[in-house]
């Protein structure tokens, strides 16, 4: 089955023609509309690598099929300073040196942003660490992630 | 302490670093690898015509070699595919390419292969059951041998008061870089052009020359954005398959690994087992035999590095009299041995933390007390018989022992904290190159290195040329170029871009200002400033904005040039010291003391980290965010191999957990506060006494674990990982 379908990608109406029924957002984003900075790590589901919020919610786009978003609309690492939060939390990462290699980085910031907007900064820490458990980070160790994260909950927005 | 902004933070949070996966060229085809069925076997046919018979596919097996690439002269040795024997699960037996994954995935399985089943060799310890009874020397499946003695042992064993024998085993460790292997190649003209993320764009040239008999001139590596290296990316590896299917189609071709393949395919950490007996007399350690048997699967004999190196990371960091050593690489059915960070260091260090802890525990003496007084200080001789260099550990270990006397005094019941060191050195590899390029307004440094992430490029470099040029940070940048336009590096492993890459940095910047004071008519060397935006320089009464110093042509290119090389040569170690093999001498000594407060759970055994400290050894920090990053994260990964990371292979030399649910790294919500402090002044061979940092501070980390976990439960671990199973055995709950 293929079909045509209507996204909104971060801010932009896309029109997607003959997508295929298995064919994953992850390959979506990054093979047919170019935005290679969602990156690919294990392909199932395990390292968050490839997290981008659907309609402001955290979502592994490998196990999305593209045609389960129809309609909604995906914001991802390629996103301008107009989304305010992903500014915020790019920031926070950048300040905190909360990266290394980077890859699993576009994956965690938009884990985090996706925290923040769903929690809010009230939130008790340990939703936050909890949240951030299905990101995997080889470099840092975390220690500069949760700093960045501890920044970003206790700024006053 | 506040991190510096990293250069590369802007590329890598908008999206626009471009790594090796992301690589994509109109018209690419998709190649995948046809994965043999079984570990040992024989070929007896490859049929690929139903998979050259589906639209668009290309399929290259061992028979198209000589045709593709002619009669160059091609390492035979190491053949691209299996042809007649299988010799480990998923080799490659050949390489197909199609439009898309999709297409490339159903060409994979339209190969019809059949095999006839060899004995597999999986288990390390089924080729010698008799060892270390008997001698090995005599097996097929050795790789490498190595042996050496020092004093008399036989004597020292003998009349010793007391001897204490162990066996330890250690589990097969994968680098779980996030990013896979992944290039793509094209044939540009006469040009072989690969793009690709790795750690040694040079050592992939180099390797790929090899593979495909093609001079080193044809082919060119240019390196991407790398997204984790930490051995698996250092040397050539997809490269040549790549290189040989654009060869074959004309086409652009992306050769990436699955994330399984990543695991299947490997070059990692084998497991091990350690023989260790140690002969105490009057409380000091008069004697020690250490014997080794380190998998390395489809290495090939004569090509293995690991055992040489590795056993001296057995011996160290700590004095004896007299020993002896041997160690045998085994060939298996698995995958080549390959490096991962400070390859094999950290088990060793964990073997002989707890070894000599148990060695003092049975002579009813202080445990730390008596590692501490046995301890490696400046001046000592290393087993080998080098000299040791400057070397902060036994202060390292101090100041541990004074965080483990607070944390105990804090502990709760069923806690438990250890204190763990190890030692490292910097590799010194083929050495490296840059070429400076100062113009009016900024320095260029043109290098052959691909930052991977430590910062040891981007952070470590620019911190050393600001420090030795005396320019801001803002008016230094770091370029790569490929192995066409950069200069020669090995690239970076073994810790060693900022001491090689460094002070080629400091003998290109002499170079610069002796030039630039020849031009202002003046002896000696020329000073540095920015002034009004522009770099001017000065030497003797003499000063010049540098625009007024530059020939018309160095306008026009950018600046004046000047080149830097460095080479660290290796201490010497006393030859005759040496039965056997190869062994490898220290560049300098970097120690690492770190304590780990532990819990342990008296029902299941299941450990968990609950503060950690390190006090690392740096000769001089050079860039403070990304030493204490390379800590933090070098902490985290050695608590991987401490409790949790384990590549299981079954006795058909079968990765059984091929996947991150099943292989388990560390989470955040695992990692406990780390607290990290540098101790300085004990200088390595780096720029201004500086030592590498990439590797050390892994190696304390799964000894300073197991002995936390010892004082928290009892438990005496002799095996890693330190999984809730494990200690509970050792706890004798199952």
């Amino acid at each position: 089955m293929t079909s045509h379908l209507h996204l909104t990608v971060n801010g932009r109406a896309v029109d997607l023609a003959d997508v295929p029924a298995p064919e994953r957002l992850l390959d979506t984003l990054r093979w047919r509309l170019g935005f290679k900075g969602t990156k690919e790590g294990c392909r199932s589901g395990d390292c968050g690598a490839c997290t981008v919020l659907v309609d402001g919610r955290s979502c592994l786009s490998c196990l999305t099929l593209t045609h389960e978003v129809e309609g909604g609309a995906v914001t991802t690492i390629e996103v301008g300073p107009e989304d305010a939060l992903v500014a915020r939390v790019r920031e926070a990462f950048e300040k905190a040196g909360a990266l290394q290699c980077g890859y699993c980085t576009p994956g965690f910031v938009m884990a985090v942003a996706g925290l923040l907007r769903e929690r809010g900064t009230a939130a008790p820490r340990e939703e936050f660490l909890e949240g951030l458990g299905g990101n995997l980070c080889r470099c840092t160790g975390y220690s500069a992630i949760v700093r960045a994260v501890d920044a970003l909950r206790t700024e006053v927005p | 302490m506040t991190a510096a902004v990293r250069p590369d933070a802007g590329v890598k949070l908008d999206g626009t670093a471009v790594y090796g996966t992301d690589l994509d060229v109109p018209g690419m085809l998709w190649a995948a690898f046809v994965p043999a069925p079984m570990a040992h076997g024989r070929i007896r046919s490859l049929d690929l015509r139903g998979a050259r018979a589906l639209p668009g596919v290309t399929v290259i097996g061992p028979e198209d070699l000589p045709r593709l690439l002619g009669p160059g002269d091609r390492d035979l040795e190491r053949p691209l595919f299996a042809s007649g024997e299988i010799t480990y699960r998923n080799q490659p037996l050949g390489l197909v390419a199609a439009p898309s994954a999709l297409e490339a995935r159903a060409a994979v399985a339209a190969v019809r292969v059949e095999v006839e089943p060899l004995p597999i060799v999986a288990d390390l310890e089924s080729v010698f059951p008799e060892w270390p009874g008997s001698s090995a020397d005599a097996s097929p499946h050795v790789a490498g041998h190595v042996r050496a003695r020092h004093g008399n042992v036989e004597s020292e064993f003998a009349t010793a008061d007391r001897v204490v024998s162990e066996t330890y085993r250690t589990a097969s460790v994968h680098q779980v870089a996030l990013e896979p292997h992944a290039c793509v190649a094209e044939i540009r003209g006469e040009t072989w052009y690969v793009r690709t993320s790795t750690q040694s764009p040079f050592g992939v040239r180099e390797d790929a020359a090899a593979l495909l008999g093609v001079p080193e001139a044809s082919i060119v590596v240019d390196g991407t954005w790398v997204g984790g290296g930490f051995g698996g990316k250092g040397s050539s590896f997809l490269e040549p398959y790549a290189l040989l299917m654009a060869r074959a189609t004309g086409r652009p071709v992306r050769l990436a690994l699955t994330y399984a393949e990543e695991f299947r395919l490997g070059r990692t950490t084998l497991p091990a087992v350690v023989r260790m007996d140690t002969a105490v007399t009057g409380g000091q350690i008069r004697a020690r035999r250490v014997r080794l048997l380190l998998d390395v699967g489809n290495s090939l004999p004569g090509r293995d590095f690991a055992t040489g190196y590795s056993i001296g990371f057995l011996l160290g960091p700590y004095r004896t009299v007299s020993f002896e050593v041997e160690g045998y690489a085994v060939r298996t059915h698995k995958p080549p041995f390959g490096p991962h960070r400070a390859p094999f260091a950290p088990q060793c260090a964990f073997v002989v933390e707890s070894h000599l802890d148990h060695v003092a525990r049975e002579l009813n003496l202080d445990p730390e007390e008596f590692r501490h007084r046995h301890l490696w200080r400046e001046g000592d001789s290393t087993a080998l018989g080098q000299k040791v260099g400057p070397f902060g550990l036994a202060l390292a270990f101090e100041k541990a022992q004074a965080t483990a006397r607070q944390w105990r005094t804090e502990a709760p019941p069923g806690h438990g904290v250890g204190i763990g060191c190890g030692f490292w050195s910097t590799s010194t590899g083929a050495g490296g190159e840059v070429r400076l390029r100062l113009g009016p307004q900024r320095l260029v440094v043109l290098e052959g290195e691909r930052e991977i992430g430590s910062g040891s490029v981007l952070a470590g470099l620019s911190a050393v040329a600001v420090r030795v040029t005396g320019l801001p940070r803002d008016r230094i940048s770091i370029e790569y170029g490929s192995t066409a336009e950069a200069p020669f590096d090995s690239g970076v492993y073994g810790s060693r871009t900022l001491g090689a890459l460094g002070r080629a940095i400091e003998e290109a910047v002499v170079r610069l200002r002796r030039t630039l004071a020849e031009r202002l008519g003046a002896r000696g060397q020329a000073e540095l400033s920015v002034e009004r935006g522009e770099i001017y320089a000065e030497a003797g009464e003499r000063r010049a904005a540098l625009t007024v110093l530059l020939t018309e042509e160095e306008r026009a290119s950018g600046g004046v040039v000047a080149d830097g090389r460095h080479f660290a040569p290796g201490g010497t170690i006393d030859e005759r010291r040496v039965v056997a093999g190869s062994f490898y001498p220290y560049t300098d000594f970097t120690g690492a003391a770190h304590v780990a407060e532990v819990a342990v759970d008296p029902a299941t055994g299941a450990v968990r980290v609950v503060r950690y400290a390190a006090f690392q050894d740096a000769g001089t920090v050079v860039d403070p965010g990304a030493a204490q990053a390379q800590v933090e994260g070098g902490v985290a990964m050695g608590l991987g191999t401490a409790l949790t990371e384990e590549a299981i292979w079954s006795d058909e030399g079968r990765l059984v957990n091929d996947g991150l649910l099943d292989y388990r790294i560390p989470t955040l919500g695992e990692i406990p506060p780390i607290s990290v402090e540098f101790i300085e002044g004990f200088a390595g061979a780096g720029p201004f006494g500086a030592k590498g940092l990439g590797e050390p501070p892994i190696v304390p980390v799964p000894a300073t674990v197991a002995l936390a976990t010892r004082a928290a439960c009892g438990a005496h671990a002799t095996e890693l990982p330190l999984s809730a199973e494990r200690v509970a055995r050792a706890l004798k709950l199952l």
